[in-house]
């Protein structure tokens, strides 16, 4: 399963990021999106499919605040937020994703969230959102996860 | 209530520890010995082999049982994986029987995951989305899929971390009951507060052991077990279910997230083949992977309805004098962690009056539900004339 990440219908995600935008594969078909990709739409599978790109401000739909590291990588990273977001404007995507610059004990369910785009390693793409309330500013590159 | 053409007639299992020296393959062996040995048969006896389908061909496969003990199969089969696999090899075992096709079949199941270096979660590696989409953000374990589904049951139904706590406390009184278990010392609610957060609100009381070990047990018609040495335990009904969803979906995508897969049509079906209401069950032995799934099974099963669990396991109590009896060996949470294969000979020890300390009393018919999202599995067991 190495090569999971190549799957062609994997990619679209990435190809956006780099470009700082959110987009999720929405059916030409039945105008529907649908997480995670698959081959077929599994709404109408229709093969008509597109990567299309969100505005972006979502709300957190749970979280947890993990304080263990499964991997030895998210060691030095403890503790951090793993946030599943919904979209107004993609309806029926929940993503999993990282919420920064708040304090853990701040964050609640249903609380607004915008995307940032963090600066990485060559071939790594990553979206990170944070409240819309806090003071992260929108430009900031500077993100510690 | 039906009259079950299939029996259990033996179980056995090893001693279960966090970690063993000794390989897989010898845990699975023993435990098929000491079922054989319980029941008073001779491998020679043997003629079916059932496992799960998807972990037991890639560590210990059938054959290789076969080879050891001398079997000649006539039937041999898997379904599922883990836990559900578990709770329907009866039902490929009833098959076989009551068609002819065998007649003495085994049942085996074991993991090595304590020694094993990825453990539990080279689970995540089977599937692209995970990998791809949810690695990278450090949601990479499933202690950490259970804290945001506990996060939003708590938001949906008001759950309280204390109610975590005493699933997690009576379990290990339970478990204190069992010789074999894992965890020996007791555990206050006090304790459990103390406990280190894992991933919130869940702390490491709130999730199961890792264990090395294997559990086996073996089926035959209920006329031939009669014969044998001990009192036979009837498969009164099997049910497995199974929805459209991956595991790469299954624990962020489904539009109605809160749900067991699997688990109401399950239970249906092995009501209704066993002819019997869920209200005449005296136990139940469920998928205890967490404090908080164990919570939504019982919801989920039909117990009470989704979101009264813990007003459930409050007024009726799920202790061994509880109103449901539940995981009476201590569970995933703190007998071992075997994926539920020990959740049917713990019932088919209390079906036996054969659980010590933890007997429940005059315990006739016990459900064992056990989930390997999305699939899930129900067995229903009885006394011979009960």
């Amino acid at each position: 399963m190495s090569n999971s990440r190549d799957l062609p219908e994997h990619s679209g995600l990435s190809e956006h990021l780099r470009q700082d935008r959110l987009s999720f594969p929405f059916c030409r078909e039945c105008d529907r999106f649908h997480w995670y990709p698959k081959p077929l739409c599994p709404h109408c599978k229709s093969a008509a499919i597109e990567w299309r790109a969100i505005a972006g401000p979502g709300e957190i739909f749970s979280y947890t605040v993990v304080r263990h590291a499964f991997d030895a990588s998210w060691q030095g990273r403890l503790p951090y937020i793993v946030a599943l977001i919904t979209f107004a404007d993609a309806p029926g995507v929940r993503l999993v994703t990282n919420v920064v610059g708040v304090s853990p004990d701040a964050l609640r369910i249903g609380d607004a969230v915008a995307p940032i785009f963090p600066t990485l390693d060559e071939g790594e793409t990553r979206v990170l959102f944070r409240p819309v309330k806090a003071s992260i500013g929108k430009d900031s590159r500077n993100v510690a996860s | 209530m039906r009259v079950s053409p299939v029996a259990i007639a033996g179980i056995g299992q090893t001693i279960p520890v966090r970690r063993s020296p000794r390989s897989l393959r010898a845990l699975c062996i023993e435990a098929v010995q000491r079922a054989l040995d319980d029941a008073g048969l001779a491998a020679s006896d043997v003629d079916g082999i059932v496992t799960d389908g998807t972990i037991m061909p890639a560590t210990v496969p059938r054959d290789c049982i076969a080879a050891q003990f001398g079997i000649d199969r006539r039937f041999d089969a898997g379904t599922s994986f883990g836990g559900a696999g578990s709770a329907c090899g009866p039902q490929l075992a009833e098959l076989a029987i009551a068609s002819g096709r065998a007649k003495v079949v085994v049942y085996y199941f074991g993991v090595d995951w304590g020694t094993r270096s990825s453990g539990p979660y080279g689970f995540h590696d089977l599937y692209p989305a995970k990998m791809t989409f949810e690695k990278p953000y450090g949601f990479n374990a499933q202690p950490i899929y259970f804290g945001m589904w506990t996060r939003r049951y708590m938001h949906e139904y008001g759950l309280e971390e204390s109610d975590l706590a005493r699933i997690a406390v009576t379990q290990r009184r339970n478990a204190l009951l069992h010789p074999l278990s894992q965890m020996q010392t007791p555990m206050t609610e006090q304790n459990y507060f103390a406990a280190r957060l894992v991933a919130e609100p869940l702390r490491v009381p709130d999730c199961c052991l890792i264990t090395d070990g294997a559990c086996a047990f073996v089926m035959t018609s209920l006329e031939r077990a009669r014969d044998l040495r001990q009192p036979p335990v009837t498969v009164l009904g099997t049910g497995f279910g199974s929805e459209a969803a991956g595991g790469d979906d299954v624990f962020t995508q489904p539009a109605d997230l809160l749900r067991i897969t699997g688990a109401k049509s399950a239970c249906a079906q092995a009501l209704r083949e066993a002819d019997i209401a869920l209200g005449d069950v005296d136990f139940a032995e469920v998928y205890d992977c967490f404090s908080i799934s164990c919570l939504m099974q019982i919801e989920e099963l039909g117990f009470c309805k989704r979101g009264e669990g813990a007003a459930f396991i409050r007024e009726r109590g799920i202790g061994i004098d509880g109103g449901l009896p539940v995981n009476t060996h201590g569970g995933l949470l703190s007998h071992s962690y075997l994926l539920g294969v020990e959740h049917v000979l713990e019932a088919v020890r209390q079906l036996r009056r054969d659980a010590g300390a933890a007997q429940v009393k005059d315990a006739k018919i016990g459900l064992v539900g056990l989930w390997s999202t999305p699939d899930y599995g129900v067995l229903l067991l009885g006394r011979d004339r009960a």
